[in-house]
């Protein structure tokens, strides 16, 4: 089950700016774009007990709000990068969630691995891609996919 | 194909030298050679465990073989030959000082002095790189160098308790226009990421991070440095470790895994298109604070008797190290594993991150594991240290290790360096006059990034984390100027809230002036680091430091031969200061080709790192100026040259001399000036450094939100020195100093025969009004110049 947490429009103005400055700085000039995390839980919970992780344990209800459904940002010809560490390397949020896991569902998950979305209005996917190579991930650690929203 | 370890003993050179870049050893001719003969001697072939465990133990970072071997250096037609340059150099200076406050430097993690009045505490204080895991991956480099750095401070004697780290870094220009290789990051991907890595490390352990600098050149662009430190506190009686035979090998904190294969190997190596990603990980700070907890705890109650970190080599390097004259028997099947698809010989050597090698008497190991499970940090039973100096390691009825300590530790070959003085050509003329106004050149020079404000790297760090950082990063009325040096009130590690004894820690760091004069480079940045001490009120005549050479290839023999004026310049500097080394680190190779196959070697690069006591630490004080009617004192002579200064950086100076410095003249201002300062009569000092003498004047004013008037008549001077080169200048064993008013007339006793002259007075209106002998040089608001240095690096 992948989660996804997304910072309330109205508050996430900051992280926004930030990253279509560095995406400029990478040479894709966009005029808005969406960031959210993911939490890929892997335990066989029911969906009322990922639920409860979500809104519970990963979500800052007041500046925050939880998807189960990862990839609805309501951008027109958005495209989605999803980057995760790569399963060899230590994940130390995805650690640490995992025990707060257990605490909340009574029961360890076989892991948590935490990653990144960027939803990206643009026209180019082979941009988008130079972009995000050269400012979101390291393929020394990372693995990430695009696709169309 | 046959398996070339079933007949290493009769491969030709050719044939190990195509299966030492297969494993990834990064062993050199001379040692497969020697590591041939002597399993032939042994009649025998090797294991792959065992080729492993050499090819880490004689690595240039276990070993540190360029800077310990012989050197036969050139300059014109003389030759001097070195059979081993750091004892020769910088050991020597620090054995020849012989101070007694030094308790125990160059034979563990890290170098300890003595702390406070009483002999119960030592400093202990160390500094690392980590700099090709950084221009791989920014981010988990840089992390797990601050946790190995801090594992040396946890792994110095029976551990100490860290207080401080520091962090210094050198990157291209983040504007750089350079093509870059398909496999490289850009200057400013590196830097977020290393910033980002020392940040989530250091405050996630709860270590303030309060002390370190930020250096551009295009000469890091595809090898950033990142050197990171660490400073602890330990009591004096828990110094001394020692092995005992029947004691147990305990491993405590992470589990091991495949990550981190290959980390020590890999500083004998330049970075290449295909280097491997294993050597790099991402660390686990909270991992890292459980295993210092239970160090702490353990330690106190005497649980065992000797420890040390796992770092660079694993297992292999730690259990070899603290079992060197005990041999050890080691059973890897017990080791606590990450994943289980890993070969004996990859646990051997796996850089794992966050654990620590402790030697335990067997009576105690139920107390031991009463703490560890209490603190929720994980360990296992390796085996034991025997006595019999004989290195057996097995997985089951595998034997993956069988080695003499002898030859594991004394076998490694040396071979003799070539050196020799590079050719600089020396302008030493009139420096060409700019087209530019001096307010103008001011206003660009606080915007260069070597100069300008570090605020968007230094803010990102809890630097109060403990509460004793007393003298901050950032510093002034507005808390944003650019202090000299932190200073740290160890309370936390003490518990003594009525001593205020504490700590500073600065560095010096130069390699522009390195590019034309190594030699007068160290005697500058030495000069540098005790002179930020100063500023701050520290106890200069009991500095110690650590020297952290970089370096491009060592088998060009001119990168040897800077390294050999270097190394001459820190043992004369170490003389002239009474500052003793405590302790170091090299790292070499710091090489690669861009896109188009131009090389792209480093300058040659000194980081000095300094501490020295302050006695009270309610007496220290910081950089800005204070109130409005105090006079402004320049102390030291300033001499001609533009030598590797921000100035030459930035337009044709026409002039690259690097003036020489007087030590002993330093040495005596200095102690006088420290006097001065402990007497309450100054209530802000700040060096004359980088962008000389007009950005530290303007960098007091805006940083305490009051204008100066100054007339620079009374500045001590060279005959024939222009106004440019007085105040754009870099010449040394220069500072400003605030004078309370009412305390003039005892400051200038303090300081008379010395070059200090009045050169104005703080005053109340926001403006930097800068004239000499009456003529006019510049006029500027000091919140104009404020928004020129207040720049957003990342």
């Amino acid at each position: 089950m992948i989660i996804e947490i997304w910072t309330k429009e109205k508050y996430a103005g900051n992280e926004e700016a930030a990253f279509i400055a560095r995406l400029a700085h990478a040479g894709l000039k966009v005029k808005t774009a969406r960031l959210s995390r993911l939490y890929r839980v892997d335990a066989d919970f029911t969906k009322a007990d990922f639920s409860r992780i979500a809104s519970d344990l990963l979500t800052d209800n007041i500046t925050e709000h939880c998807s189960l459904t990862p990839g609805k940002a309501g951008l027109k010809s958005a495209y989605r990068v999803e980057v995760w560490l790569k399963d060899s390397v230590t994940d130390v949020v995805g650690e640490s969630v995992k025990e707060a896991v257990a605490d909340v569902a009574g029961k360890l998950p076989a892991a948590v691995r935490f990653g990144r979305a960027y939803y990206v209005p643009c026209a180019s996917e082979l941009k988008l891609k130079l972009a995000v190579s050269k400012i979101l991930v390291n393929e020394v650690v990372n693995k990430f996919k695009i696709e169309k929203c | 194909m046959q398996n070339p370890l079933s007949n290493f003993t009769s491969l030709s050179e050719k044939q190990l030298a195509e299966l030492d870049r297969a494993c990834g050893w990064s062993l050199n001719a001379l040692e497969l050679a020697e590591v041939q003969r002597e399993f032939r001697k042994m009649g025998r072939q090797p294991s792959r465990g065992e080729l492993e465990t050499l090819a880490q133990t004689w690595s240039e970072h276990c070993k540190h073989k360029t800077f310990s071997g012989p050197v036969s250096f050139k300059s014109g037609s003389k030759i001097k030959k070195y059979k081993n340059l750091f004892k020769e150099t910088i050991v020597k200076a620090t054995k020849t000082l012989n101070r007694k406050w030094c308790l125990s430097v160059f034979t563990d993690n890290a170098g300890i002095v003595e702390f406070g009045k009483n002999g119960k505490w030592g400093l202990a204080f160390k500094a690392e790189t980590h700099n090709h895991p950084c221009a791989v991956e920014p981010y988990g480099g840089a992390e797990t160098g601050v946790g190995g750095v801090i594992r040396d401070i946890l792994g110095v004697g029976l551990g100490a308790k860290p207080v401080l780290n520091t962090d210094n870094f050198c990157f291209g220009y983040l504007d750089s226009k350079k093509k870059l290789p398909k496999n490289s990051h850009s200057p400013e991907r590196i830097m977020r990421g290393v910033v980002e890595g020392v940040r989530d490390y250091g405050n996630r352990i709860g270590i303030p991070t309060a002390s370190g600098g930020l250096y551009f050149d295009d000469g890091y662009l595809l090898n950033p440095l990142v050197y990171v430190g660490c400073a602890g506190l330990i009591p004096t009686d828990k110094i001394d470790k020692k092995v005992v035979p029947g004691d147990l090998v305990v491993s405590i904190g992470g589990r091991t895994g495949r990550d981190g294969i290959h980390g020590a190997t890999f500083s004998s190596a330049n970075i290449e298109e295909d280097t491997s990603a294993s050597a790099v990980q991402i660390g686990h700070a909270v991992n890292e604070k459980k295993t210092l907890d239970v160090l702490m705890r353990a330690r106190d109650l005497g649980l065992y008797n000797a420890v040390t970190d796992c770092g660079a080599g694993g297992f292999s390097s730690a259990i070899g190290e603290l079992g060197s004259e005990t041999g050890a028997r080691i059973r890897l099947e017990d080791a606590l594993l990450k994943d289980t698809r890993i070969e004996p010989w990859e646990i051997w050597v796996s850089e794992s991150q966050e654990r620590m090698i402790l030697s335990v008497p067997k009576a105690k190991l139920k107390k031991l594991e009463a703490i560890l499970r209490a603190e929720s940090c994980e360990y296992c039973v390796l085996g034991t240290f025997p006595g019999d100096g004989q290195l057996l390691v097995t997985h089951g009825e595998e034997k993956i290790v069988d080695l003499p300590m002898a030859f594991l530790h004394g076998g490694v070959p040396n071979f003799e360096k070539k050196a020799a003085r590079r050719k600089v050509k020396i302008l030493d003329g009139a420096p060409l006059q700019p087209a530019k106004t001096y307010g103008g050149l001011l206003k660009e020079m606080l915007a260069h990034p070597n100069v300008c404000s570090r605020h968007s790297v230094i803010t990102q760090y809890d630097h109060e984390v403990q509460g004793g950082t007393v003298i901050k990063p950032l510093q002034g009325k507005y808390g944003d100027g650019p202090g000299d040096a932190a200073v740290i009130w160890p309370q936390a590690a003490t518990l003594d809230l009525n001593d205020f004894a504490g700590f500073a820690v600065t560095h010096g760091f130069n390699p522009a002036a390195g590019k034309i004069d190594p030699y007068q480079m160290a005697l500058h940045t030495v000069d540098e680091a005790v002179r930020n001490l100063l500023c701050v009120g520290a106890e200069i005549s009991r500095t110690a430091i650590l020297d952290n050479f970089c370096a491009a290839s060592p088998r060009d023999p001119e990168v040897m031969g800077d390294l050999v004026l270097a190394a001459e310049g820190c043992h004369d500097a170490a003389m002239a200061y009474g500052a003793p080394f405590i302790s170091g680190k090299d790292s070499f190779y710091n090489q690669s080709k861009d896109a188009d196959g131009k090389e792209y070697p480093i300058p040659l690069s000194l980081l000095i790192s300094a501490t020295a006591p302050v006695e009270d630490i309610r007496k220290a004080i910081t950089m800005n100026f204070k109130e409005a009617g105090n006079p402004v004192y320049l102390a030291g002579v300033s001499r001609r040259g533009f030598g590797g200064s921000v100035y030459g950086d930035m337009m044709v100076a026409g002039n690259n001399y690097i003036a020489p410095l007087d030590m002993k003249a330093a040495v005596k201002m200095y102690t006088a000036l420290l006097k001065a300062i402990k007497t309450g009569c100054v209530c802000a000092a700040h060096d004359v450094s980088q962008g000389g003498l007009a950005v530290t004047l303007a960098e007091m004013a805006f940083s305490g939100g009051f204008g100066a008037e100054i007339d620079l008549s009374a500045a001590g001077r060279e005959k024939g020195l222009s106004a440019l080169e007085l105040l754009f200048g870099e010449s040394p064993s220069r500072l400003v100093l605030e004078v309370v008013k009412d305390r003039e007339a005892e400051f200038l006793k303090l300081v008379k025969g010395l070059p200090v002259g009045e050169i104005g007075y703080v005053n109340e209106e926001p403006s930097l009004d800068v004239n000499d002998s009456g003529a006019p040089l510049f006029r500027e608001d000091i919140f104009a110049l404020k928004k020129c240095w207040k720049r957003e690096l990342i």
